[in-house]
């Protein structure tokens, strides 16, 4: 019989859950915002992920959680994003030393070997600034949907200058800015930088050995993305689906070393 | 997740309860029995040279530790509100805000706050917090207050600071002298010398038996145990309760016995402990089979007095302490610390409260990575006020750490 893996990510913002088979391939992936009650979406969408499959539970031979719900969900293992960030990601792309993740309530940094192993990480702490939520709340003031930030970044003309020790401060900036008529697109770029450049401060303190690897949910912001690597005069690798390399390098560690 | 450890608790608990209590209950009465024998009481920081005062029969309770009681008794956060109340910045030490808390409504504060002060000794070897804190509490009780003011020690401690020092050792005699009306008595002073060295060598080898795989001790026992070498140095109280800890530990090695049942990781902690969290914070630690084996910490009092000119050497000593050097020194211990224990890796608690110990952390552990290979974690955390403290970030570093150590 073919066994099969699950990974389940429960995150601050999402629920991501990755099925892999036997050879570590990708079978099926499902993302949804985990609301108040993570468990009982990461549950529904394992449902929904084997019928899309045509798999039944029976046929996964061990899963495990990770993220901030990893401890109240039934899995075989529970595992800290960070190693499976890690798992994840030099599955995509074996080369790659270093990691930068920005999700919704965390942003990292991680220096690791080519096992998949962490040699040592950086995190940010009790502050949002530099994570998804700081690109969430801007969006709101600016009336734009968060997955326009991107494409407005880049018809920016130039970038305003948004602080980045504060959400709720750079909020204010972001609304003065705007009654001072500045352009909405380059406010945009401006409040991207400010994430990269709060971010690229954290990822200084490792030593930062190429190639480097972008993921988490704010690596689909191409503006994020282009003034990250203009801070760290580095080219990223962005995956094509940013969010679920914690819950694949789950679903890989679930089926253990190969 | 890994089966749940035993922790060995120690038998010396007990005892230490009944001197730590003992300590309490005579310091709070002392004003009976003191005055009539005209001994005065002295708020002093930890770093202050506490022979000269118990050679002038001066009984000294100690804030610091006070704040470390309020911090491991959850009731931080209350007084640390009052203090903020009446205007101290939530960016003050939390020990200096419990402190002052308790002073202005003793009602919250445990044993009814400490009993108030007829002089207050400060010495900057520690913080530099600790002078205003100290001018404040001055201003309150309005009792004179003796300041030693050491220069930091950036590379090597030279000449000119010791004499520095030595000549405000001189003035604090001189004006110890006026206050209690005695001469200082030279064989009273060595004496209260040698119960100091005595009750330091003790602990110094307390915490040497932890090189012992497995190691005696953890360090939550290292914090617990460290209270009567903070308050009652330089006092036969002190001597006798590190030899019977001494007994004790030093039979935990010779059967063998281990702090963390199963002891897979040893570590080094630095900075002063999480008080309100002393067990669970450790637990997420020792649940994984990790000891704490040493820390740089409680090491702070393992350092005799130096033989020689006994004024020179308290000089010498009380300015040479690793809160006041330089980052070199700082480096220098934690990779010697990491060497002797054989240490696998080390947890910084990146203490809110603690400016001189925390603000250069991130470059001693880039430092100490890098000369030893060994991975180290900075967690950010606070020693007595609970609000700043985060429990589902501590815990996910915590297990991302374990999870890759050795591995």
């Amino acid at each position: 019989m073919v066994e099969y893996y699950l990974g389940v990510d429960i995150g601050s913002l999402t629920t991501k859950v990755v099925l892999v088979d036997g050879a570590g391939n990708l079978v099926g992936r499902v993302v949804r915002r985990s609301g108040y009650r993570g468990k009982e979406v990461a549950l529904s969408l394992v449902d929904e992920l084997l019928r899309e499959s045509g798999l039944s539970a029976r046929e996964v031979a061990r899963t495990v959680a990770t993220g901030y719900g990893r401890v109240t969900f039934p899995a075989d293992r529970e595992i800290s994003e960070i190693s499976c960030q890690a798992a994840g990601v030099v599955h995509l792309f074996p080369g790659v030393r270093t990691v930068i993740d920005i999700g919704g309530q965390d942003s990292k940094v991680m220096q690791v070997l080519p096992s998949g192993r962490v040699v040592d990480f950086a995190m940010n702490d009790k502050c949002a600034a530099g994570t998804g939520r700081f690109l969430e709340v801007m969006a709101q003031a600016l009336e734009v949907r968060v997955e326009d930030l991107g494409k407005m970044a880049s018809a920016a003309r130039e970038r305003c200058s948004i602080s980045s020790v504060c959400t709720v401060f750079a909020e204010s900036e972001v609304v003065s800015n705007l009654a001072r008529g500045a352009a909405r697109e380059d406010i945009v770029a401006g409040v991207c930088m400010s994430v990269a450049s709060r971010v690229a401060a954290m990822a200084s303190r490792l030593s930062r050995e190429p190639e480097v690897a972008f993921t988490g949910g704010v690596a689909r912001n191409a503006g994020v993305v282009r003034a990250l690597a203009d801070e760290l005069g580095q080219t990223l690798l962005v995956p094509p689906d940013p969010e679920i390399t914690a819950a694949l390098g789950a679903a890989l560690l679930a089926r253990g070393k190969p | 997740m890994a089966a749940e450890r035993r922790y060995l608790p120690l038998q010396s608990a007990r005892y230490l309860e009944r001197t730590m209590k003992k300590y309490y209950l005579l310091t709070r009465y002392q004003k009976l029995w003191g005055r009539p024998l005209g001994r005065p009481l002295a708020w002093i920081t930890s770093g202050a040279p506490v022979e000269i005062l118990r050679a002038f029969g001066v009984d000294v309770v100690y804030p610091e530790n006070y704040g470390a009681l309020c911090g491991a008794r959850r009731v931080a956060p209350e007084l640390c509100k009052v203090a903020e109340a009446a205007g101290y910045s939530p960016d003050l030490c939390s020990y200096a805000r419990s402190s002052l808390g308790a002073v202005l409504r003793p009602d919250l504060a445990p044993m009814g706050g400490l009993p108030s002060p007829d002089l207050l000794v400060v010495c900057n070897n520690i913080c530099g917090t600790v002078l205003k804190w100290y001018e404040a509490l001055a201003a309150h009780f309005q009792v004179p207050l003796f300041i030693l003011d050491t220069p930091f020690v950036a590379e090597e401690l030279d000449d000119a600071a010791v004499e520095y020092v030595l000549e405000q050792v001189r003035s604090l005699i001189a004006g110890l002298e006026r206050l209690t009306g005695r001469r200082l008595r030279s064989a009273e002073l060595s004496r209260r010398f040698e119960l100091s060295n005595e009750a330091v060598r003790l602990w110094g080898e307390i915490r040497s038996l932890c090189h012992h795989r497995p190691s005696p001790l953890n360090v939550p026992d290292l914090f617990v145990h460290m209270a009567p070498i903070v308050v009652l140095r330089g006092t036969p109280a002190a001597v006798a309760y590190y030899r019977r800890l001494y007994d004790e530990v030093r039979e935990r090695v010779r059967q063998g016995q281990a702090a963390v049942a199963g002891e897979r990781y040893r570590l080094l902690w630095d900075n002063i402990a999480i008080w309100y969290r002393i067990y669970n914070f450790y637990k997420e630690f020792s649940a994984r089979g990790a000891c704490f084996v040493t820390d740089t910490y409680t090491g702070g009092w393992a350092a005799e007095l130096a033989p020689g000119d006994p004024l020179e050497s308290l000089a010498r000593t009380y300015t040479g302490i690793f809160l006041n050097r330089g980052v070199d020194f700082r480096v220098r211990q934690m990779v010697d610390l990491i060497r002797d224990y054989q240490v696998d890796g080390f947890v910084m608690h990146s203490n809110r409260s603690c400016k001189p110990y925390s603000l250069i952390q991130e470059e001693i552990r880039r430092r100490v990575v890098n000369k030893t290979g060994v991975p180290g974690l900075i967690i950010e955390a606070d020693m007595a006020d609970s609000r700043v403290y985060a429990e589902e970030p501590v815990r996910n570093r915590v297990q991302a750490f374990l999870e890759n150590l050795g591995g």
